[in-house]
């Protein structure tokens, strides 16, 4: 017996067992939006389709199988291999790209809205440098200052070629620059065909298709789930799990005997459950039986569980860790020792910097605020696959923000002279500016010297630094906002993809022990023991701020990639995909630096993270303005 | 072709419901970008545009779920299990204790399909069925992350399934009843189907306990072109010439489909007389071009001697239990349910 099914309607025969074949809650509810909502059998796995639309949707899969057969194995090829593709999530999106493949349409009559990658269509094209603008430094020359932007008000510029200074030749081998010449020809980002910009027929078709379907674009992914907004509980394909929200997700991967080490992940959770009620003699007993069964663990399991243990203790004894931390340089040298050991670090900057070049693709002036300057690993890639553009690279400013040192020293600046010296190498005309601040949002927009946004465009980039603003109240919101004035044309997110925030102690323990257990499980494979030690440090660090830091110094407050979705959409930004192009890229990039083989990068409805197996560990994602409208109309 | 391809479109269109056929349609559309002539593979855009979910150790409308690698090997299992009725022991994974020491609770050891060569356990589509069988079966299910084609071909998706056997028989915390034992059942769609019926052959030789298989539209095949073949070709999201691309990836190079994996009753193919086999339900969906094969095995089976139920389900396409939108999809589960349920 047949029965024709409308997903729009309630089902009339629910046998017992349909309630229970819901692997999700709401499978015969009829969603709040009537028959706008999107089909929610097909979001639990994985396809966002309005209910309204899988007539239409169904009319492009014929549509386009009809023109694949027609064009043969060219045309597939082409497909296959030349195009980008962007948020398969979105069917209907990534149809119609498709489609407009074989059929380029006239130009939309407006401009649109948010979506892949591009160059938005509508916008004017560069207008000629101003002559003997005094804001612009003369051809080849570098220019760094630093300001301090904290207490001290003190301004400090140097300004000229820095042959000049008497520097000593670039050392690019340890200091700031990453690659050595050789692996950098072999990973970088030259390779980015021109064809990996969504190319103006498919944008053109992409607008075409979304003013014809709906008012609110892709916010595909911004508007989902929305843990933190949302009232009704939804699903969103990018959220994974079957109908969970985000903080209700616990990826959990177990390697081999951990099995054993599963008696240790109770103590600790029994541990920090007796902490949370203050239990505090049952919670001593239970650190010293912790530390009991670690000695019995090999490996990650026995780091993992001294790290948590050694946190609990704090909190126990109240006794806490100093926050800030004092020795810059040691920081510095844990980073670096990170950045070596494992492919974290060096994927967020990769795939960061690949949606920048792509938003700065025909720029001729163009600017980096870093908020996560550090020591500027993340340029020399960027610098290099500016220099090597077709055309000629375009003129790069960078302003970097990053801590005071406590030692009066200027970090900031000695990253900037090896950026310099790095661009002189390489032929680009570089401007240098740093700013020392406690805190992100002590930042106004009229410190950062913006140029007119048609003179000069602007990506803002934050690793691995934005959670930081969430221990102060109203802070993420005053630096979203700076962000806005900015009027970047990109804006480049990496973030840890887990949820360290609760509200509940024992639910941030718990998480974040499996989070950086199956961190700590990727650099087993790694060679170099000492390197390995030293990120173990680095990671531990963090564990002990999540674990035994409270209110302001608590300042490791991961969110996951749909929390920040719905921050970032409700400040006004939408997102801007990263394809199939980065996704290959950052897969070879895997390929060549990773050390064990368990790494994989994943497509996110159009964010691409890291992850150690099954379990993402980092998200990249990138967003744009939104329209007036966008933010709090969604 | 194109002509016969238009009628073709509307058939299949009017079998299922339209969210099915939509997916369907998008899987086959994905994949013919995916498969070159030459006979390589898109791995990458594969992986681009496949849609997975991780665990989630948090139960999730009663099911809970988890990795496990093996790091020699780097083999991952997804484990399914019912959430413990204490909600504070919720997100807490207790490997120290049985499923049960008072009932029997089958582990269904499943084999994802793709042609050997798409998915993998964390696959939406995969991950969703899985939970499903453990909510409406009340079963436990440990899904078989193997490697695939055409990187990997024959035999290592029947090592792998082999490993992931010896692996779950010998977990305690996969044991119940009152003797304490693993009650091992697999299952497996499409190429999982034929990775099932390897891995119990395999068993059987070795005198590993299988309870018993089922069989979800296995990928079979041989040489000779059956009339379903024929006459079905292309009219339900499925053509002859994608599954031979699939046999040729999977198969050692140079070899045809009456390799014995491909054709394990054909004439390269070994008897089953006398081996202790589990039983089968074979189950064959009617608009299933590879159904004349299916049909073929189980009446192979039932030659040799072996238990078969066959569930021919007459109007169900490809990838019908994707969604319980349709008959097919409860009819399936509750013939799952009888199958693993029967023997306690």
């Amino acid at each position: 017996m047949k029965r024709e099914h409308h997903h729009l309607y309630p089902q009339t025969d629910p046998s017992t067992s349909a309630s229970a074949a819901a692997g999700k809650s709401k499978m015969w509810d009829e969603d709040g939006c009537g028959g706008g909502g999107d089909d929610e059998l097909l979001a639990v796995l994985g396809y966002k389709v309005r209910s309204s639309d899988m007539a239409e949707v169904a009319q492009k899969l014929e549509q386009l199988e009809e023109v694949m057969f027609s064009a043969q194995e060219d045309g597939l090829s082409h497909l296959a291999s030349e195009t980008v593709h962007y948020n398969p999530s979105d069917l209907s999106s990534w149809l119609e790209s498709m489609l407009s493949e074989f059929n380029p349409l006239p130009p939309p009559p407006g401009g649109f809205g948010g979506g892949p990658l591009s160059v938005p269509v509508a916008a004017a094209p560069p207008r000629p440098q101003p002559v003997g603008d005094p804001f612009l430094p003369r051809a080849e020359s570098s220019s760094i200052t630093t300001v301090d932007f904290g207490a001290d008000q003190r301004m400090q510029s140097s300004c000229g070629r820095s042959s000049q200074m008497n520097e000593p030749p670039p050392e690019i081998g340890s200091s700031g620059i990453v690659f050595d010449e050789e692996s950098s020809s072999d990973y970088d980002l030259k390779a980015i065909p021109g064809k990996a910009v969504f190319g103006r027929a498919q944008a053109q078709a992409q607008a075409q298709a979304q003013t014809r379907t709906r008012l609110a674009s892709t916010s595909s992914s911004s508007t989902s789930s929305s843990a933190v907004t949302a009232k009704r509980f939804k699903s969103s394909p990018s959220d994974a799990a079957v109908g969970a929200a985000p903080e209700s997700s616990r990826p959990v991967v177990l390697v081999d005997s951990q099995e054993n080490g599963v008696r240790l992940v109770h103590a600790l959770m029994a541990c920090a459950d007796a902490v949370q009620q203050d239990n505090l003699s049952i919670a001593e007993a239970l650190v010293k039986q912790i530390g009991f069964l670690a000695i019995s663990q090999a490996g990650a399991m026995r780091k993992v569980a001294t790290f948590f243990a050694e946190a609990l203790a704090r909190r126990i004894y109240r006794v806490y860790p100093q926050n800030p931390p004092l020795d810059h340089s040691l920081t510095d040298a844990l980073q670096m020792h990170f950045y070596e050991t494992c492919p974290y670090l060096k994927f967020a900057h990769f795939t960061a910097n690949q949606a920048i070049l792509e938003a700065f693709e025909g720029k001729s002036r163009v600017h980096v605020i870093d908020f996560s300057m550090n020591q500027g690993l993340q340029w020399p890639a960027l610098m290099q696959a500016l220099a090597l553009r077709p055309g000629g690279p375009p003129t790069f400013r960078l302003t970097g923000i990053g801590p005071p040192a406590p030692d009066n020293s200027d970090r900031l600046q000695e990253v900037g002279w090896k950026l310099a010296q790095l661009a002189e190498t390489i032929h680009v005309e570089f401007e240098y500016r740093g700013f020392v601040a406690n805190s992100l949002a002590d930042l106004d927009a009229s410190i950062l010297e913006l140029r007119p946004s048609d003179a000069e465009a602007v990506a803002v980039n934050s690793v691995f630094e934005l959670h930081k603003l969430l221990a102060r109240p109203g802070a993420i919101e005053k630096v979203l906002g700076v962000v806005r004035q900015v009027r970047p044309a990109i804006v480049t997110v990496v973030e840890q993809e887990a949820n360290h925030n609760g509200p509940v102690f024992v639910d941030r323990f718990n998480e974040s022990l499996h989070y950086y257990s199956t961190l700590f499980d990727s650099l087993e494979g790694c060679a170099s023991t000492q390197d390995k030690a030293m990120s173990e440090v680095y990671l531990g660090k963090q564990i002990c701020n999540v674990v035994a830091c409270e209110g302001a110094d608590r300042v490791e407050r991961h969110e996951t990639l749909a929390q920040w979705r719905a921050r970032l959409g409700g400040a006004g930004f939408v997102p801007a995909h990263l394809g199939s192009n980065a996704f290959k890229q950052a897969s070879m990039l895997l390929a060549l630096f990773a050390g064990g083989d368990g790494y994989r990068v994943e497509e996110n409805g159009g964010c691409l993270t890291l992850g150690w197996h099954t379990r993402p560990l980092i998200a990249t994602s990138a967003w744009r303005l939104g329209g007036p409208s966008a933010g709090a109309a969604h | 072709m194109a002509g016969s391809d238009e009628v073709n479109v509307n058939e299949s269109k009017s079998v299922v419901p339209l969210n099915t056929y939509v997916l369907i349609s998008n899987f086959k559309l994905a994949y013919n970008l995916l498969r070159r002539p030459d006979g390589t593979f898109n791995r990458e855009l594969d992986d681009f545009l496949d849609r997975k979910v991780p665990a989630n150790a948090i139960p999730v409308n009663g099911v809970f779920s988890f990795d496990h690698v093996d790091r020699t090997t780097g083999l991952l299992n997804r484990v399914y299990l019912a959430a413990p009725e204490n909600e504070a022991r919720w997100g807490i994974i207790d490997l120290e204790k049985p499923l049960s020491t008072t009932e029997v609770v089958p582990v269904i050891i499943f084999f994802h399909g793709g042609s050997f060569t798409h998915s993998t356990a964390s696959t939406a589509i995969y991950d969703t069925l899985c939970r499903r069988f453990v909510n409406i079966c009340k079963v436990a299910v440990v899904s078989v992350n193997y490697r695939r084609s055409p990187e990997y071909r024959y035999p290592c998706a029947y090592d792998d399934g082999w490993a992931a056997l010896k692996w779950v028989k010998s977990r305690p915390w996969l044991q119940s009843g009152k003797d304490s034992k693993v009650y091992v059942y697999l299952a497996g769609d499409s190429s999982g189907g034929n990775i099932v019926h390897h891995v119990a052959v395999q068993a059987a030789d070795a005198g590993v306990e299988v309870l018993g298989n089922i069989l979800l539209h296995a990928l079979f095949g041989g040489q000779k072109r059956t009339e379903s073949e024929m006459r079905l070709d292309g009219k339900y999201f499925v053509r002859v010439p994608d599954r031979d691309w699939y046999w040729r990836a999977f198969l050692p190079e140079g070899e045809d489909r009456d390799h014995p994996a491909c054709n394990p009753f054909g004439p390269r193919g070994r008897s089953l007389e006398g081996l202790k086999f589990p039983k089968s339900l074979v189950v064959v969906a009617g608009l299933d071009l590879l159904q004349d094969w299916q049909l073929a095995y189980a009446e192979g089976l039932a030659k040799y001697g072996h238990e078969v139920k066959l569930l021919h389900l007459k109007e169900a396409t490809i990838g019908f239990y994707f969604l319980p939108n349709n008959d097919h999809f409860y009819r399936l589960m509750e013939e799952i349910n009888e199958f693993v349920h029967s023997n306690c």
